[in-house]
């Protein structure tokens, strides 16, 4: 297990790039959020003294159902994604590893082919699955094809890092005794907390900004979740872009998810620093 | 059975569910006329609609024009993302919240930021315009040349997925062992070094893995072209994904959507099988010297 | 314990334990038939589910709620679909596709009708509505809803291409489009404007909207009338009405952004002062008057030619639980009330020649006078299923030739050949 390497400096410049270049577009969201949507074509220098307003926040968390219910299906559809993923995945990727090679060799190609298969092509044969199985409208549903979707990168990656696991452990392990479930739950899975962690944020990210899927699946307008439901932001007009509005709901949709991975990465950071295996 | 099969068949039935069942449905589909033409009723019409495919100049224009996507697009977010994953593998102040953000691209759906990135691109109101203008340079139609329009679908496409291939290869940085660093270090070999002799070997299968992914991924770009250009300017972005959503949604013209979709496929596992076979053949050159 | 112990520890033995079950049960029984049956004597209402746009769900919603407070048997649910057209009519197609849709009504656009109806998914009308439903409706509206024998559809609003102009740049407006070039050009060399003209030229249905109406300037036309089986883009007016689009790129008249340019955009550029004319829509007039608006009280409209007819309209989907219903549901939306109050609060183009020559609608709605000439005659976009291939064709060559490729002879000559491909295709079937 990587310890934390001692600090160095000489990477301000590089953070400040990287931070610049992931924030601007958004600190440029945040802006038009605030603009009325004449002030957007302002130029000149008196541009920025006038046109700010709260009117495109206002548009959008008085919706009905309101914002805030997009957020909660997203959340709870994500969660239920990633758990059912990291439960499948997990096992998998333990049993994929422990075969031998030719098999293990077929059966990661198979899983790369099909990850491979642009999903967005999959709607529609998913969407006949959906409607024989009678799963429309019913938002935790979701979680099947999302985790389809997400298992094969899941797998290959848990696998990866099982492979990168010595081996020694889990003899040691079994000497001592132990059965596979303990083997599992108290040696192997400690070690691969950051792989795991890596993992779920993956799965829970694809989960909340999927789009295709949950638009045909889903037409209740209390069940929506977040993509769909800011696909629904309307300008005064079928020609209308609501750039401001759209950027409104970005900055909220945006807001909780940071807090999320900042969360996250204080799991990540945790099994770092977690004890290690020596030698 | 062994118990190492048995967990592996949940993960393996519900991958099987999502993807072979489309995937048998196209390829019937594909050898069916099925369209307005026939009141959407598929009727059997051997294999025309692949005799089409391989006559459609557009098919093949957009496969190209979507490998040239793709293959900039990697390129750029594998070394972007090297670059991010080796920065936030080291001790910041604040390492957590200096991740969250460099991540937070990755977490907006694609179709809003698309919309904001037509507004970032606008001519000639957008900001990179103003910036332009500001420096005394004029407006450029960053979505209307059709010489240079991909590029910039590149550049939003780019800077959402990043954050993607840096996340996988942070996995793999972590499971570098840091007492291997640390060697390699105290024996004087610079950064430079470290990166090509230890770093890279043992992320190259992150690296592989990383790049298979985002290589799918950007063959099937559908909702970015879709917001940024409509396909347009002179059809210049438009991909496959986008050719076969057309030939579904808007022409009901499942039949051949189907095989669209099919070739597209076959195309993809080409092009992964390619990737892979240069990679074995490395590995084994490398061995042959290794042993030499 | 177990309750039949219980029970007969109490002196409930074995047949009067039978006889109270029996008696229960009957009692059970009555009351769900009573249940039932008052469910049924009490009519609940009958829900007629709609999908629309989200901008006209908002702007239905007070009507709607009126709607289902007055009427206690019916009630309209309206679905807001996504922003974005497209999107919408992949819900609406997806939802068909498996032939259990969840909506009885559908509000689309103009070019899907014949795609849907040859799809078997619509309901002819007629049969509900009669012979007559479109009777009083401008002649212009009244196009694109009836074809092949029967009424598929019912138009809410009608709306067609404008030009609108400066007022303070120009004593007129333009009475063609090559007066139109003339001033535009005129203005911008003398550098009152940046741009002379701005129309939607993004590679999109919107081109096709600007080809038509220009095309029917020059004397030409898409398919040729009459038969709906030839297309005449490589005639000399379809050439001339495509070379002057290019022209106009190429002299800078418009602005080469044009390219990825659709109706939010011109509007943007025209209110923000920078275009002397700009071809869009009628919803473009009030936004041009709000507050923030450059241009506000500098803008007239006018209509040349034939304006490219887009319009919105209801259809019924086949399979609804309760046609008759929605029968009604349609005609109220349609219908003259609801009309003006759309007119009046939201300045939807009205449908009905009646409100269109209604003194005190004038009155209030500055437009209105534009409208109704315009609605004497608009151009529609050819009525085939096959329309989103034709307009594809004519997209791709049209966008290729406003960026620079060769020239308007031959984008039109490959734009004829591709579109004859197409309509060959369907001949065996038609």
């Amino acid at each position: 297990m990587a310890k934390p390497l001692p600090p160095r400096g000489g990477h301000t410049l590089p953070l400040l790039a990287a931070l610049g270049w992931s924030l601007l577009p958004l600190v440029w969201q945040l802006l038009t959020s605030l603009r009325t949507p004449e002030a957007l074509v302002l130029q000149g220098p008196g541009a920025w003294l006038q046109g700010w307003t709260l009117a495109n926040y206002r548009q959008v968390l008085q919706g009905d159902p309101p914002f805030w219910r997009y957020l909660l299906n997203s959340t709870l559809l994500g969660a239920a994604s990633t758990a059912l993923t990291l439960l499948l995945a997990i096992p998998a990727a333990y049993g994929l590893q422990r075969q031998r090679a030719a098999l293990r060799g077929a059966l990661s190609l198979l899983l790369l082919a099909a990850a491979m298969f642009p999903y967005v092509l999959l709607f529609l044969a998913l969407l006949e699955l959906a409607r024989a199985l009678g799963w429309g409208n019913q938002l935790l549903a979701l979680a099947l094809p999302y985790a389809g979707l997400s298992l094969p990168l899941a797998v290959l990656l848990l696998r990866a890092a099982f492979a990168d696991l010595p081996p020694e452990l889990e003899d040691a392990a079994r000497l001592e005794g132990l059965n596979l479930w303990q083997r599992l739950r108290w040696v192997l899975l400690p070690l691969l907390t950051p792989a795991i962690a890596s993992t779920a944020i993956l799965v829970f990210l694809f989960s909340w900004n999927e789009y295709p899927i949950a638009l045909t699946w889903i037409s209740r307008s209390d069940l929506l979740t977040l993509p769909v439901a800011m696909a629904r932001i309307a300008g005064s007009s079928v020609y209308a872009v609501p750039y401001g509005a759209f950027a409104a709901a970005t900055v909220l949709g945006g807001l909780p998810l940071l807090g999320l991975v900042l969360l996250f990465q204080r799991q990540i950071v945790s099994g770092l620093t977690q004890g290690a295996v020596k030698g | 059975m062994p118990i190492t099969l048995l967990l592996l068949l949940p993960a393996l039935a519900l991958v099987g569910g999502v993807f072979l069942w489309p995937l048998l449905r196209y390829g019937w589909l594909s050898l069916q006329a099925s369209s307005v033409l026939t009141g959407l009723v598929p009727v059997p019409n051997g294999g025309a609609n692949w005799q089409r495919l391989l006559a459609d100049a557009r098919f093949w224009q957009d496969a190209a024009q979507t490998l040239r996507f793709a293959g900039l697009s990697l390129a750029l977010e594998l070394l972007l993302g090297l670059a991010f994953a080796l920065l936030l593998h080291r001790p910041l102040p604040r390492r957590g919240l200096v991740r969250a953000l460099v991540l937070l691209p990755w977490a907006l759906p694609t179709t809003v930021m698309a919309l904001g990135w037509r507004w970032i691109l606008n001519d000639p109101f957008g900001p990179l315009n103003g910036v332009l203008r500001s420096a005394g340079l004029p407006a450029y139609g960053f979505l209307s040349e059709p010489a240079t329009t991909w590029v910039f679908t590149v550049l939003a496409d780019v800077w959402k997925t990043t954050p993607f291939v840096a996340l996988l290869l942070l996995a793999g940085l972590q499971a570098i062992p840091a007492e291997l660093e640390e060697a390699l270090r105290l024996e004087g070999a610079g950064p430079w070094q470290r990166l090509r002799r230890l770093t890279l070997p043992l992320l190259a299968p992150y690296l592989l893995l990383a790049a298979l992914f985002r290589l799918a991924q950007a063959l099937g770009v559908f909702d970015l072209i879709q917001v940024l250009t409509g396909g347009g300017p002179a059809s210049s972005t438009e991909s496959l994904a986008l050719y076969a959503y057309l030939n579904a949604m808007r022409f009901l013209d499942f039949g051949y959507a189907a095989t669209v979709m099919l070739g597209m496929f076959a195309l993809l596992l080409a092009l992964s099988a390619l990737v892979l076979l240069v990679q074995g053949l490395r590995q084994r050159l490398q061995q042959a010297r290794g042993l030499s | 314990m177990p309750a039949g112990s219980q029970l007969s520890r109490i002196g409930f033995g074995g047949r009067r334990l039978r006889a109270l079950t029996a008696f229960l049960c009957t009692l059970a029984l009555l009351a769900c038939c009573g249940a039932g049956l008052a469910g049924l004597g009490s009519a609940r209402p009958v829900e007629v589910s709609v999908l629309m746009p989200a901008p006209f769900a908002d702007a239905t919603a007070p009507l709607v709620a009126a709607f289902n407070r007055e009427h206690r048997d019916l009630q309209i649910a309206v679905t807001r679909g996504p922003l974005d057209t497209e999107a919408l009519s992949d819900l609406a197609i997806s939802s068909l596709l498996l032939g259990d849709t969840p909506y009885d009504l559908l509000l689309m656009d103009v070019t899907w009708t014949p795609k849907y109806a040859a799809a078997g998914w619509l309901e002819p009308l007629e049969p509900l509505l009669g012979d007559h439903a479109m009777e009083g409706m401008a002649p212009g509206a009244q196009l694109g809803n009836a074809f092949g024998g029967h009424l598929w559809r019912l138009p809410l609003l009608a709306d067609m291409g404008l030009i609108y102009w400066r007022t303070d740049l120009m004593a007129a407006a333009p009475r063609n489009l090559q007066e139109l070039q003339a001033t535009a050009a005129d203005l911008q060399r003398r550098g009152v404007v940046p741009w002379g003209y701005v129309w939607q030229g993004r590679q999109y249905e919107g081109l096709s909207c600007v080809f038509l109406e220009v095309l029917r300037d020059f004397g030409g036309d898409w398919l040729r009338p009459g038969d709906s089986r030839e297309a005449e883009l490589d005639s000399p007016q379809a050439v001339a009405a495509a070379g002057w689009l290019a022209e106009l790129v190429r002299s800078g008249v418009t602005p080469a952004a044009v390219a990825n340019v659709s109706e939010s955009e011109s509007l943007q550029i025209f209110g923000a002062g920078e275009a002397a004319f700009m071809r869009n829509w009628p919803y473009a007039w009030a936004e041009l008057q709000k507050p923030g608006s450059a241009v506000a009280g500098r803008v007239g409209v006018v209509s040349l030619g034939d304006g490219t007819q887009g319009s919105w309209g209801f259809s019924m989907l086949r399979g609804s639980d309760h046609p008759q219903q929605a029968a009604a549901v349609m005609r109220w939306f349609t219908g003259e009330p609801t009309s003006r109050e759309l007119a009046l609060r939201y300045g939807y183009t009205p449908v009905w020649q009646s409100l269109l020559d209604d003194a005190t609608l004038q009155a209030q709605l500055p437009l209105l006078p534009v409208l109704r000439q315009a609605l004497e005659r608009t151009a529609l976009r050819p009525l085939t299923p096959l329309y989103a291939q034709l307009s594809d064709v004519v997209q791709r060559q049209l966008s290729a030739l406003i960026t620079g490729a060769d020239s308007a002879q031959t984008a039109m000559a490959e734009a004829q050949r591709q579109s004859e491909l197409i309509l060959r295709a369907a001949a065996p079937a038609a």
